[in-house]
């Protein structure tokens, strides 16, 4: 959609429809989640009426740093970088694979049979959108078609949210990942404040999303509104904090098995794995099998998880991965360069969460440049050698 | 055996990429032998007076403990050398040596080599670097095979 | 066809130690029996409240059933060879790479095992041996710890009898022993081989399989006619949990089976 184009037949929606929205949501069969404020954060809940939105509510985000800070305005939208990502609804962090009983023959087993849920997300910034879509090429299609993300996908409904203020850790645009939402959302919204107004422009994105809406007060935005929408998200990706330099990063990731600059993140990293618990594209899992007292009745649990443990590498007595240099390197070089081997994209979606959420505030975009530029050395180094020797 | 010794040395892996004016005079101290099986080359602790370059057959190098009569420690076969310990004193043999199945081998008189080495130091010094890598390699396996890579994780090295 | 992570149950019909801590269990289908597997490939294998290990099959296609051979090592493989005629398991499979034997066709096929890796290469070779007139010859180094760590070694002879050349070699010699000791790379040196047609299979503790591959490579085979076997920590093996990950690879989906080509630069990688 070109963000300029005038009057492209976009709706807008006052603030105060939002609470149609979340009923016209209900109706329609929906459990809504979305951000509301809880514990010092913005975190992601089931929202009764969209006034538990966090209007008014921003964050001030820095490398290892989160807190709220209320605007001078009334953004129900006006934050980003939260603890939690969508991709606990999809992705759960505990599920049961299926459980098995013991009988006279031998066993029983019986796949789990709880229905998929029916959820409405209200509020995905664009990386977030991105995010889902790699997730679901990992876990939800191809010869993962049947898998319970793909039936929990199925049951799910997307309001998007455009982004006009990136957040200090932000970094979607160098990602091509916003701050304008891509396909994949039932409807996308762009929060406008001003000359007293509090309203939303509205992109109807599916058939789903037109039904929804229908219950919903909206009327034609114009060329103006439009235009006004469509030019601030535009601007806000002018107005990036940082970047990556995306089409480089596979290759500069295959070539840095050995570069100096992993010895000196793991310096800093405390391979906590926080990082791996925020990200919304982070998809590792282990497998628990539990049993009861009898031993009779036993079940096979899904549960997160995360390279960064020790354990997870674990083979033949020992873990292969065993300093925290391979285990920072197997991450970054896995998000940032091998997952396009193995899934087709890039698995960073700019959200900026790791930035965050790491306790000691180790910044990728960061550890990128210095992983570019010991490389550019040492390509220069090369190329000057080879001229002096004999 | 058909062909003079020289022509027929200068096929074995330790010779490879030798002149043939050092292998004739390698091939002057040597002399082919054809043994059967359960023949004796020499036993732990004799005078290492000879080496062997095999050509057939296959050789196994032991010790004996007192719970076994003969402990294997490494079988020898066609392109090895038998007998390191020939070159530097206290020149003695370190294990014994049995041929395992029909073996033919040339032999050589290890002081007839020596000689030739101390007076013609060229010929000594292409015979000192092949034996450096035959010790080379069989160091290599040796610690690989110290490793026990088979073993279970857990297993000790040397448990039963 | 979609992945499932839910196992169908097996039952154990046969039941044979090889070595102290190995055994290779038959099993027959309860439920609907897994797709067709090729040699090469790994089931997930289930005991019942314990867990789930990935074993490589270690028989021939024929038939429904499956021949799996378990090395005991943790609390599931220790259940598993103790399963007796009768008990079920749980099995969920067939997963990954196949050796591709039949790209070995008109050339010399020569097999080097490792230890518990004769169970991976076991279907290879006998899919070779089923139509030995297919390669210019088949050939088998195997490298065991001792004589009585080897497995299989009651068939030996009668894969010599179907064509193959066989040859044992040892790390230590027990008493009676009077074979080859040495390690395996030893019997390689002295094999007689075209290296212009020479298709090589290896499996085995990975240390092992970068020297085999290597002294191939010295014996002027090209890493890509070199295929190894490689391992990596695995919890669902249907590619979704990311820990089989070995750089860009998903071994339970790009692997186990790679050609050196591929594997040589992510085996130099320490740590990878």
């Amino acid at each position: 959609m070109d963000p300029t184009a005038a009057d492209d037949g976009a709706l807008l929606m006052d603030a105060g429809a939002l609470d149609r929205l979340h009923g016209a949501l209900r109706d329609a069969g929906y459990q809504v989640i979305g951000p509301t404020v809880r514990d010092g954060a913005i975190v992601l809940g089931e929202l009764e009426s969209a006034g538990e939105l966090p209007f008014g509510w921003g964050v001030a985000l820095a490398p290892g740093g989160y807190r709220l800070r209320p605007r001078d305005d009334t953004a129900a939208f006006g934050h980003s970088a939260g603890p939690q990502s969508w991709k606990q609804f999809l992705h759960p962090p505990r599920e049961k694979v299926w459980s098995a009983r013991r009988t006279a023959q031998g066993f029983e087993v019986d796949p789990p049979d709880e229905p998929a849920p029916r959820l409405a997300f209200l509020g995905v910034r664009p990386c977030d959108l991105r995010a889902i879509g790699i997730q679901d090429q990992v876990l939800g299609r191809g010869e993962h078609s049947g898998s319970r993300y793909a039936a929990r996908r199925a049951g799910i409904f997307i309001v998007a949210v455009n982004c006009t203020e990136p957040g200090e850790t932000c970094f979607c645009a160098s990602m091509s990942t916003g701050p304008q939402a891509g396909p994949g959302y039932d409807l996308a919204l762009t929060e406008m404040l001003g000359h007293g107004s509090h309203s939303f422009l509205v992109d109807v994105g599916s058939a789903a999303g037109a039904e929804v809406l229908a219950g919903v007060p909206t009327r034609p935005a114009g060329t103006a509104a439009t235009e006004r929408a469509r030019s601030a998200v535009a601007g806000a990706a002018d107005r990036m904090g940082r970047s990556m330099p995306a089409d480089v990063l596979r290759d500069l990731m295959a070539g840095s098995a050995a570069a100096a600059r992993w010895d000196d993140v793991a310096s800093r990293c405390l391979t906590c794995g926080n990082c791996t618990m925020a990200c919304p594209t982070c998809f590792c899992t282990t497998v628990e099998d539990v049993t009861d007292l009898s031993g009779d009745n036993a079940e096979r649990w899904q549960l997160w998880d995360s390279c960064f443990d020790v354990d997870f590498s674990y083979l033949h007595g020992g873990p292969v991965r065993s300093s925290p240099r391979s285990r920072y390197r197997q991450w970054l070089t896995h998000k940032l360069g091998t997952w396009h081997d193995q899934f087709g994209s890039s698995g960073c979606v700019g959200c900026g969460r790791c930035i965050v959420w790491c306790p000691v505030g180790i910044d990728l975009t960061e550890e990128v440049a210095a992983l570019q530029a010991e490389a550019q050395q040492a390509e220069a180094q090369q190329a000057g050698t080879g001229e002096e020797h004999p | 055996m058909n062909g003079d010794p020289a022509s027929m040395l200068s096929n074995h892996a330790f010779v490879r990429g030798m002149s043939p004016g050092y292998v004739e005079r390698l091939a002057d101290a040597a002399v082919e032998i054809g043994v059967p099986a359960g023949y004796r080359f020499f036993e732990e602790g004799g005078p290492a007076d000879r080496f062997w370059l095999v050509t057939a057959g296959h050789v196994a190098l032991d010790l004996h403990t007192a719970q076994r009569a003969s402990l294997i420690v490494e079988t020898l076969g066609p392109g090895d050398v038998m007998g390191l310990s020939w070159l530097s004193p206290p020149r003695e043999w370190q294990f014994g040596a049995e041929a395992v199945e029909p073996t033919t081998a040339f032999e050589l008189d290890a002081a007839a080599v020596i000689a030739l080495c101390d007076s013609r130091p060229e010929f000594g010094y292409q015979i000192v670097r092949r034996m450096a890598a035959v010790a080379s390699r069989r160091l290599h396996a040796t610690r690989i095979r110290v490793l026990d890579l088979y073993a279970a994780p857990g297993q000790r090295a040397g448990a039963p | 066809m979609s992945l499932q992570p839910v196992p169908v149950r097996y039952r154990v019909t046969s039941s044979q130690a090889e070595t102290h801590d190995t055994v290779t269990l038959g099993l027959e289908p309860v439920d609907q029996p897994i797709a067709a597997h090729r040699p090469g490939q790994f089931t997930m294998l289930y005991a019942l409240g314990i867990g789930e290990v990935p074993i490589s099959i270690s028989g021939g296609p024929a038939g429904p059933g499956l021949v799996q051979t378990i090395r005991s090592v943790g609390a599931v493989t220790k259940a598993l060879c103790a399963a007796a005629p009768g008990q079920l398991i749980g099995v969920r499979g067939p997963y990954g790479t196949d050796w591709g034997v039949a790209d070995g066709a008109g050339q010399h096929v020569i097999i080097v095992a490792g230890g518990i890796g004769l169970a991976p290469l076991r279907p290879a070779l006998l899919a070779a041996l089923a139509a030995p007139d297919r390669y210019r010859a088949i050939t088998l180094l195997i490298g065991a710890r001792s004589p009585d760590e080897l497995v299989f070694s009651g068939e030996l002879d009668s894969w010599r009898a179907a064509g193959a050349d066989v040859q044992v070699t040892v790390d230590r010699a027990t008493g009676g022993w009077t074979g080859h000791v040495g390690v395996v790379t030893q019997l390689l040196d002295r094999a007689e081989l075209d290296p212009a047609a020479t298709m090589a299979l290896v499996c085995g503790p990975e240390v092992m399989m970068r020297l085999t591959a290597r002294a191939l490579c010295a014996r002027g085979i090209p890493p890509g006619r070199i295929r190894v076997s490689l391992e990596r920590n695995m919890r669902c093996g249907i590619a979704e949990c990311g820990h089989c990950q070995l750089g860009p690879l998903l071994l339970c989906r790009d692997g186990p089976v790679i050609s050196y080509q591929r594997a040589a630069p992510l085996l130099a990688v320490k740590e990878l």
